[in-house]
C-alpha cells in the first residue's frame, strides 16, 4: 500500500467512525464494488439555519447545496412521486444498489452537480447543468424530466439514480445519499462515481479565488445550506 | 520529468548530459534514439491525438504510448476565431504537451514524422525509427493546392488560419492593423475543417468592423450556395446586423490571387482587397498519401466507419484526416479519439467493444456576443450500412449559446489537459 492509499483509509476509517454505525452498514452492505464513500454526517438546513423539512421542498424545483466538500455542489429534487431503488450498472462493468428517494413519498433524490462528462458545475455565475421539470421540456432535445448539461448535451435521468439517457457522459452523476431522522434530513455519503479528484484538479484557479485555497475548498462540511438554485446561480442557462 | 521522458531511460540521459554538457547545448533530450519500440504510437497532437492518449493511458496505465507532434505547444483551432476578433486572448487556447508526460506517463516526441512504413510497422521521424503494435494516425489536413499554384503564394500573404499556430498569430495582426478598405473571405466547398468557422470568423469580423465603425465592406464569397450548416441562423444574422457592411456572393469559384495587386478572380467577377482571408481547399495530410493509406485521387482516407480502422489491422486514422460520418472538428477527432482508445485496450485484453455512435454539436458566433448551434446525433443502419443523421439546429441568436459556447470550448480542453 502506498503512503497515499494509505492516508486515504485512514481518513475513510476516521470519518467512517462518525457516521451512525447502522446506517453506514446498511447502505455499505449493499454495495458489491465499493461504490459508497461515506463522508462526515451533514444537517440540511434552510437559509435561516433551522433544519429543511419535507414540506420546504417545492416539486420539481431545484435546490443547491454544497457536501462532501464545502466547493462540490449538489443539487436536491422532489420529483413528487415515489422514485424506487434500483441497480445501476457501470460501463466499465462496475455495479451498485441505488437506494432511490427519500421522504414520506420517497419522491426526493440528491446528486452531486458535477457533470461527469465535462464537469461543467453550477457557479456563481453560470449553470448550464441543469433540471427540466416535466412542463418545462429542453428546448434543444426537447425532454423533460431530466438533469441535461447544456455543454455537451449529456442527459441524465434523476429517476434512476442520474444514469446516462443520452449524450456523451460515460457515468451518471455521483448520488448523494440522504438519510431521514427525527430532526431532518442528512447527507451520509456519495454513491457511485464522483468526480471530485478532477473536479479540484482542473477548477484550482478559480477556486484558490472563491475559497481562499484548494485545501478550504476540500474543507469537509458538517452543514449544508440547501437554497433555490436561483438565488445562489446569477444566470441559469437552459437550452 | 516523467520515468519514461521522450524515450531516453535515466541512465541513457545522464550519460547523454555529461556528455554533452562541457562542450554542447542540451540537444539531446527531445531526440528520440535510433530505434525504439511503442505499443501504441500516436502521430499528431491535436484533439484526435491527445485524446487517444490520454484516454488509452487513463484506462490502461502500464501502457507504453508515444505521441509524435512537431508543434513544440498545443494550440486549439475550435475559438480561434474568438481570438481573431479580440474575443479572447491566445493564452487559454494555447497548452503544454509536458502535463500528458507528467500526469500520464505518455512519452511526448516533439519531432516531424516523415514517414510510416506500415510493411515494417515503424515510423520514421527526423532522429530515428519508432516500432509499434498499434498506429493511430491523426495527422489533420494539408491544403489542396497543388494544381491551384496561385493559392501557394497566397497562402504566404494571406494566412488561411486554418491550421493552429502562426497562420493564426499573422492574420491576426493583419486585422488589427486594419483601418479600413475592403476585405476579401473565400470559402471552399465541403469538406474542409469546421463547416461554420468562415461563416463565423466573416460574422466576427463585420462585427469589428461595426463596433469600430471603419469604412469598411467585407465580400465573403462562398463556393457554396449557402452555409452547409446553421443557414438560416447565419443568413438572419448577415442580413440583420451586418448588411450594410458585408456582400455575400455564393457558389463562386476563385480561380485566381494576384498577391501583388492585391485582388481574387472569381467566376463573379474580381475583387480587390486591403486584407484577403483565402482558405484553400483541403485535404488529408500528405504523410497519408506517402503512407499508402491514400489512393489515387483520394483526399480522405477510407476507414471503418465504425471503428475508424484503415485496411490495415491495427493501425486507425482519426480527425480531419479520415473520410467519417462525422463532420471535420476538433470535437469529433475527441470523440473519435476516446473510441479508439477503448478499442485498442479492449483488442489488447483480447476483447472487442460494441458499436458506439458518436454525437456532434458545434456552436458558432454572429456577433461578438451571440451565437447559434447545431447538434446531430447519428444512428448505423445495418442494412443500408448508411448513418443515419437526426441533426437539431438552434438559430435563434443568444448571449447565452455564446456562453454555452466557451463552456463546451472549455470542457474540451479540461478533458484533453486536465
Amino acid at each position: 500500500m502506498d503512503r497515499r492509499s494509505f492516508i486515504k483509509t485512514c481518513t475513510t476509517i476516521a470519518v467512517a467512525s462518525m457516521v451512525d454505525a447502522k446506517v453506514f452498514s446498511e447502505v455499505l452492505a449493499q454495495q458489491k464494488d465499493s461504490m459508497f464513500q461515506a463522508y462526515k454526517r451533514a444537517l440540511l438546513i434552510k437559509e435561516d439555519g433551522s433544519p429543511l423539512k419535507e414540506s420546504d421542498l417545492k416539486p420539481h424545483e431545484t435546490y443547491i447545496f454544497f457536501y462532501p466538500h464545502v466547493a462540490t455542489p449538489c443539487y436536491l429534487l422532489n420529483l413528487n412521486e415515489e422514485i424506487p431503488a434500483q441497480d445501476i450498472s457501470l460501463k466499465d462493468g462496475k455495479s451498485y444498489k441505488w437506494p432511490g428517494g427519500v421522504g414520506s413519498k420517497k419522491s426526493i433524490v440528491a446528486y452531486s452537480a458535477i457533470c461527469a462528462h465535462q464537469w461543467s458545475y453550477p457557479t456563481k455565475g453560470y449553470s448550464f447543468i441543469n433540471y427540466y421539470p416535466p412542463d418545462k421540456p429542453s428546448d434543444t432535445t426537447k425532454k423533460a424530466g431530466i438533469i441535461q448539461c447544456c455543454a455537451h448535451l449529456a442527459l441524465y435521468d434523476p429517476k434512476k439514480g442520474a444514469s446516462v439517457i443520452d449524450g456523451p457522459a460515460e457515468a451518471p452523476l455521483a448520488t448523494i445519499v440522504l438519510q431521514e431522522e427525527k430532526d431532518g434530513f442528512y447527507a451520509i455519503g456519495v454513491l457511485g462515481k464522483d468526480q471530485f479528484s478532477q473536479f479540484f484538479e482542473t477548477y484550482r484557479a478559480d477556486l484558490r479565488q472563491q475559497y481562499g485555497s484548494t485545501a478550504k475548498a476540500k474543507e469537509p462540511v458538517d452543514k449544508c445550506t440547501v437554497m433555490e438554485v436561483e438565488k445562489y446561480v446569477k444566470e441559469v442557462i437552459r437550452c | 520529468m516523467s520515468k519514461k521522458s521522450s524515450g531516453v531511460d535515466r541512465r541513457e540521459f545522464l550519460v547523454g548530459v555529461s556528455a554533452l554538457s562541457l562542450s554542447a547545448p542540451l540537444l539531446a533530450y527531445t531526440k528520440a534514439p535510433k530505434r525504439q519500440k511503442a505499443q501504441v504510437v500516436i502521430v499528431g497532437g491535436g484533439y484526435g491525438g491527445v485524446t487517444t492518449a490520454k484516454y488509452l493511458k487513463k484506462e490502461n496505465p502500464g501502457l507504453d504510448v508515444v505521441l509524435i507532434e512537431e508543434r513544440p505547444f498545443f494550440m486549439s483551432c475550435p475559438m480561434s476565431n474568438h481570438f481573431l476578433a479580440g474575443l479572447m486572448e491566445l493564452t487559454p487556447l494555447c497548452f503544454s504537451y509536458n502535463v500528458l508526460e507528467a500526469k500520464y506517463d505518455i512519452r511526448f516526441v516533439n519531432d516531424k514524422v516523415l514517414g510510416v512504413e506500415l510493411d515494417k510497422r515503424v515510423v520514421r521521424t527526423s532522429s530515428g525509427y519508432i516500432a509499434y503494435d498499434y498506429l493511430v494516425l491523426s495527422p489533420g489536413i494539408d491544403y489542396d493546392i497543388e494544381d491551384k499554384p496561385f493559392y501557394r503564394d497566397s497562402l504566404v500573404f494571406n494566412p488561411p488560419a486554418f491550421k493552429p499556430g502562426s497562420e493564426h498569430i499573422y492574420l491576426k495582426r493583419l486585422i488589427e492593423d486594419f483601418e479600413g478598405g475592403d476585405i476579401v473571405i473565400t470559402v471552399p466547398t465541403p469538406p474542409y475543417r469546421c463547416p461554420p468557422a468562415p461563416y463565423e470568423r466573416a460574422a466576427l469580423i463585420a462585427s469589428m468592423i461595426k463596433r469600430d465603425k471603419l469604412k469598411a465592406h467585407i465580400y465573403f464569397i462562398d463556393a457554396n450556395e449557402r452555409p452547409p450548416v446553421n443557414s438560416e441562423g447565419f443568413l438572419t444574422a448577415y442580413y440583420d446586423l451586418y448588411k450594410d457592411i458585408a456582400t455575400y456572393v455564393t457558389s463562386a469559384q476563385v480561380r485566381d490571387v494576384d498577391v501583388h495587386k492585391k485582388v481574387v478572380s472569381t467566376s463573379h467577377g474580381n475583387f480587390k482587397y486591403e486584407i484577403a482571408n483565402i482558405i484553400p481547399p483541403m485535404k488529408a495530410s500528405s504523410l497519408l498519401e506517402d503512407a499508402g493509406l491514400l489512393k489515387k485521387g483520394q483526399k480522405w482516407v477510407e476507414v471503418n466507419p465504425l471503428t475508424f480502422e484503415t485496411s490495415v489491422r491495427n493501425v486507425f486514422v482519426i480527425g480531419d484526416a479520415s473520410q467519417s460520418y462525422l463532420p471535420k472538428s476538433g470535437y469529433a477527432a475527441h470523440s473519435e479519439g476516446k473510441l479508439v482508445a477503448k478499442l485498442i485496450n479492449a483488442r489488447l485484453r483480447g476483447k472487442e467493444i460494441k458499436e458506439e455512435f458518436l454525437q456532434m454539436i458545434c456552436y458558432a458566433m454572429v456577433s461578438d456576443r451571440e451565437a447559434i448551434m447545431t447538434e446531430t446525433a447519428f444512428r448505423y443502419d445495418a442494412v443500408s450500412k448508411r448513418f443515419i443523421p437526426t441533426h437539431r439546429e438552434d438559430n435563434q441568436r443568444k448571449e447565452s449559446t455564446a456562453r454555452r459556447y466557451e463552456e463546451w470550448a472549455r470542457g474540451l480542453w479540461r478533458d484533453l489537459f486536465g
